[in-house]
């Protein structure tokens, strides 16, 4: 059995998968995500409290891990929409890796909330039976429900006819797994025939990108509603969302494409090179725009009274390194050049540098986003620094890990390479 | 168990019972009637000695855990899942000689932000005015400690839920027969509880009587909350967190916010439109290459 096994993953995997340090990422991952658990396991065994320490500050790294990766889905999702939605077809390459990290990003979203809620449990059945509508919490929670289901079937109608050569290729267990995944009884049917009219998986999309991009506003909502809480109030970060969603996705498909590709050592296809450069170019205009919008929060900021002493804690407080290093110098201002640079050189890895960097910046931005909220009005001067605890810290490791092992699995077993879908537009 | 009972008569049991009987007979009359029903909790932080009798019996009815030291007079206490009600000392900013006891803990609102965001409704505001936690409901977000303008309700890390004062709701239903612990445990009479409109009064009587400035906090505050509290001096002068005096969360500003995003999401899709109209040839182009 073992030996079977054996032999089949020796078909599937390529040099680089078979080297000791693909071994040695893969058993970093699972470590990381056995501490997780290990955490978890003491959160529920003991006490919420080795999560999550202070009665004042009481949505810390779950939260802002949350915000992060789900932004970052609904961006991926607004990305690949422009393929198969908005009739761009050179964006139509994206769409299986796009639509398949958008999936696992919000999964491993949903999980880090999961455990952050008391009562996650209770959650799922209440939001159905008593559900409040003038809360926004309800609505996101609602909406990227309906997300996840057509996100998922979106990925499925894009992998289908892949799955189905994979099950005709196979032989034994694996044809019949591949042959269940891609339905293919389904093919004669009349159902098959929708299945692969291009119409469908334009529908599916439109109706994912609709309940993302609506969830996404609540999300922008549920901090904005806040009136107690002078930094996230108002109409502002609804819109930011919106905005940060945008270059999140496109720094996440670039980050992990070409990492994957140099990783892997493949070499990137022409025509998804030149789709590249582009994506590098609309993603240092969106940056651009990312900072006038900073600019204008923190100009606002000063000259409205309640929400002085919040902005002041970015601009001269405990979390101004946060915000001049990461949020504004390696997660906005410094990406723009090297993009440009790298896309006037065609240089690939200034442009994996750049996004990789917004990434990290965008991280941190959530982070203090999230914290720096919740020092006014309760604590009165401000608070000097707050690190999350080591469990904490361990637990979103593992999320993290968690994320980037399923993305490693599904680079090997899934379709997920930059290539024109089968179906008949 | 610290029960004040209070005697209230023959004639006012009779009373009751003869009104109970009308509203039965008229329905509706007694839904309409019970908006006069509401009850208010008033504390006189003039009158209050310290003591922390109230904070005690709030322990003790609602079966709450008691910290080493904490009923300690004039040691500093904050609100918790285990404290629902805290008496701090607090000085005046701009006369630090006078000092009061500062009896604290949640307001009540007459249209309270947590319960309008929760998002399982697991905080209602009970027809006789107690905003009340449900904690077989709660899944423990904490966004009602988010949204509350005055930071009351508190996670409990081990039962996993959020838990603050509810004014004794499981005690006064019983015909006015008794009051909330706290106000029952007070021997002072800095607390008082009765139907709403009779603390207002009651709250403006003492003040108009007093000869130094006193503030009623609450009146105004956060659209005007079930809790009144007669204080010496403005409440950012005493250190107190500070509510607007306006409803706090109303579902219209929700609104105003939620629609500025979906303009945002309009502009958003159109912006993704006009880029994928632009740059349409770039599509042709790539597919002949490829060809």
């Amino acid at each position: 059995m073992i030996n079977q096994i054996k032999k089949h993953l020796d078909l599937i995997l390529n040099d680089m998968e078979r080297s000791p340090a693909f071994y040695i990422w893969v058993s970093i991952l699972l470590s990381m995500v056995a501490v997780a658990g290990y955490a978890l396991l003491l959160s529920l065994i003991y006490s919420l409290e080795i999560f999550e320490f202070s009665i004042h500050v009481i949505w810390v790294t779950m939260v802002s891990n949350y915000v992060f990766l789900v932004v970052s889905s609904t961006g991926l999702c607004i990305v690949t929409s422009l393929g198969h939605v908005f009739g761009m077809q050179r964006y139509e390459l994206v769409a299986k890796r796009g639509v398949f990290l958008a999936l696992i990003t919000i999964i491993f979203g949903m999980i880090s909330i999961g455990a952050h809620l008391g009562h996650p449990e209770r959650a799922m059945v209440f939001n159905a039976l008593t559900p409040n509508f003038y809360s926004a919490m309800w609505w996101m929670g609602t909406l990227y429900t309906f997300y996840i289901v057509f996100i998922s079937v979106e990925y499925w109608l894009l992998a289908r006819d892949e799955l189905k050569k994979r099950a005709e290729q196979a032989e034994g267990v694996e044809r019949t797994i591949f042959g269940y995944l891609a339905l293919k009884k389904l093919d004669d049917s009349r159902l098959g025939a929708v299945l692969k009219d291009h119409k469908l998986l334009q529908a599916v999309g439109a109706a994912a990108l609709v309940s993302g991009l609506s969830a996404h506003n609540t999300l922008g909502a549920l901090f904005g509603h806040i009136e107690a809480r002078p930094l996230w109030y108002g109409s502002y970060y609804p819109v930011y969302f919106l905005l940060s969603a945008s270059f999140c996705g496109f720094a996440w498909l670039l980050a992990v494409s070409i990492g994957t590709y140099k990783l892997k050592r493949e070499e990137i296809p022409e025509d998804y090179m030149s789709l590249i450069f582009e994506m590098a170019q609309v993603l240092a205009l969106l940056l651009s725009v990312g900072l006038l919008f900073t600019v204008y929060k923190m100009g606002f900021g000063l000259f409205t009274p309640i929400k002085v002493k919040p902005i002041m804690l970015f601009l001269k407080g405990p979390f101004s390194i946060a915000f001049w290093l990461f949020e504004i110098a390696i997660g906005t201002v410094l990406p723009i050049p090297i993009l440009l640079y790298a896309v006037g050189r065609r240089n690939i890895t200034g442009v994996l540098v750049a996004s990789s960097m917004v990434l990290v910046g965008v991280y941190v931005m959530r982070y203090d986003f999230v914290v720096a909220a919740q020092i006014y009005p309760v604590i009165k001067n401000g608070l000097p620094s707050y690190l999350p605890t080591f469990m904490e810290v361990l637990f979103i490791g593992g999320v993290l890990g968690a994320l980037f092992l399923t993305y490693t699995l599904g680079a090997i077993f899934l379709p997920l390479k930059e290539e024109r879908h089968g179906h008949t537009a | 168990m610290n029960m004040a009972v209070t005697n209230i008569g023959r004639r006012r049991f009779l009373k009751m019972l003869g009104s109970a009987s009308v509203y039965a007979t008229l329905g509706a009359a007694g839904v309409a009637g019970a908006q006069t029903q509401r009850y208010g909790k008033l504390v006189d932080t003039t009158r209050c000695i310290g003591c922390k009798r109230c904070m005690s019996a709030c322990k003790r009815w609602n079966k709450l855990e008691v910290e080493r030291d904490e009923m300690v007079t004039d040691r500093e206490t904050d609100l918790s899942a285990q404290n629902w009600v805290v008496v701090n000392l607090r000085a005046d900013a701009k006369n630090r000689e006078e000092r009061t006891y500062e009896h604290w803990a949640c307001q009540h609102c007459i249209q309270p932000a947590c319960a309008g965001v929760c998002p399982v409704r697991a905080i209602i505001k009970l027809p006789r005015g107690n905003v009340v936690v449900n904690e077989k409901k709660c899944i423990g977000c904490r966004y009602c400690y988010q949204a509350c303008p005055y930071k009351v309700p508190r996670f409990d890390f081990v039962k996993r839920v959020t838990r603050k004062c509810h004014l004794c709701y499981d005690r006064i239903p019983l015909l006015n027969y008794m009051k909330p612990a706290c106000v029952a445990a007070c021997p002072v009479e800095a607390l008082s509880f009765d139907y709403k409109h009779e603390i207002i009064l009651e709250a403006k009587r003492r003040v108009s009587k007093e000869k130094n400035a006193r503030y009623i906090l609450g009146l105004k505050e956060a659209g005007g909350t079930d809790m009144l509290t007669i204080l010496p001096a403005r409440p950012q002068d005493l250190g107190l967190v500070v509510a607007p005096r306006k409803v706090v969360n109303q579902n219209l500003d929700k609104l105003r916010i939620t629609g500025a995003g979906f303009m945002g999401v309009s502009g958003l899709a159109g912006l993704m439109y006009t880029y994928a109209t632009l740059t349409q040839g770039k599509n042709k182009r790539d597919h002949d290459q490829s060809d």
